[in-house]
């Protein structure tokens, strides 16, 4: 038996490098978790429920062999956001999620992160199709959705966080 | 990176897929009322992401613990420090159908000794749910003392035993606390 590491490929876009989350992202990881901008996703947490989200999104990796980076800018390494595709046992297919912390807000860096994850999931994991999920409220994260060609499919019901809305994105060899 | 480490009966080892379903059961069960449980499987699968995902963050963590000559996942051991822990831990939980053969207490060593010699620690402590007996037993067999009690919301009240220091183990080692 051999020593095991948790293997978390970097990607690099024009802009941003999607990477592994590291213990010097979490103090701007805790303090999106505690601003309102995380009720998308379950949100406001405490410190130490920010902790242990960040290493859930980690040991994602090693538990399906994908899941979200930490996106962040590609000259300064200032963290932006978590995204990538993501599979916990209650949901109801492997989705594409994003999530952008506060100072990145506008600049167009999720899409630019979540074009990055989705020529992953079809070019390397060889996944046949994928969706995204966002709440009904979430509008931002719909536009974003739309603007990525993903067409609008019925709901899933989440049994703690409620309606989800479910997108699934164009067919590889598909997307513009 | 997570080390192998090997005792005389056991392989501590990065937690796998694999270990899921027992992980699952432990933690559906009455028995993991001591640490945080009983949850729901999505709960449980979180938290063996959990486990995992620690180990790059603090660069130690949890090792899941099988019996070498059977390969069954028999339970969660090694070094625990979330944020909300009052310092660095060895922490123990034994799946379903393993308690009574000393494997904890086996673990717990090794994972001890990497703490001290490896990672240099000065000191370890463990934490003891008030009702848990049978923790409370594995860390009085590895020389642990009483050093007060912490409280948790979710965890509850827990007692805090304190590892014997690193020097006081090189003399003698576990056999000075037979």
């Amino acid at each position: 038996m051999t020593d095991t590491l948790i293997r978390i490929p970097t990607l690099t876009t024009e802009r941003l490098t999607l990477r592994a989350p590291q213990a010097s992202d979490f103090d701007v990881y805790a303090e999106f978790c505690a601003s309102d901008r995380s009720r998308g996703v379950g949100g406001p947490y405490n410190r130490e429920q920010s902790f242990a989200r960040l290493t859930a999104i980690i040991g994602h990796w090693h538990l399906r062999g994908f899941g979200r980076w930490l996106v962040a800018d590609r000259e300064t390494d200032e963290p932006l956001g978590t995204v990538g595709p993501m599979a916990p046992t209650d949901w109801p297919e492997p989705e594409i999620a994003w999530t952008l912390f506060a100072s990145a807000e506008g600049r167009g860096i999720a899409y630019e992160a979540a074009l990055a994850a989705r020529d992953y999931v079809y070019d390397v994991l060889n996944w046949p199709t994928v969706i995204s999920c966002t709440v009904p409220d979430n509008h931002r994260s719909i536009a974003l959705a739309k603007r990525m060609g993903a067409v609008q499919e019925p709901s899933f019901q989440h049994p703690t966080i409620g309606e989800l809305l479910v997108w699934r994105h164009p067919a590889p060899g598909t997307a513009t | 990176m997570i080390p192998v480490l090997t005792t005389s009966r056991l392989t501590l080892r990065a937690p796998t897929p694999e270990d899921f379903p027992v992980f699952a059961e432990f933690y559906a069960s009455d028995r993991s009322r001591h640490v945080g449980g009983p949850m729901t499987r999505e709960q449980a699968w979180r938290a063996l992401a959990k486990e995992l995902g620690h180990w790059p963050l603090r660069g130690y963590g949890r090792w899941a613990v099988e019996i070498t000559e059977t390969g069954a996942f028999i339970g969660i051991i090694g070094l625990w420090n979330p944020l909300d822990w009052p310092e660095p831990e060895i922490g123990w939980d034994l799946m379903n159908g393993f308690e009574g053969h000393g494997y904890a207490t086996e673990a717990a060593e090794a994972a001890r000794a990497h703490a001290y010699d490896v990672l240099g620690w000065p000191t370890a402590i463990s934490l003891v749910a008030v009702a848990n007996d049978g923790s409370r037993k594995v860390a009085q067999r590895l020389g642990a003392t009483r050093d007060g009690t912490f409280h948790h919301d979710h965890f509850g009240t827990m007692e805090i035993w304190r590892h014997p220091a690193p020097v006081d183990l090189s003399d003698g080692g576990m056999e000075a606390y037979a």
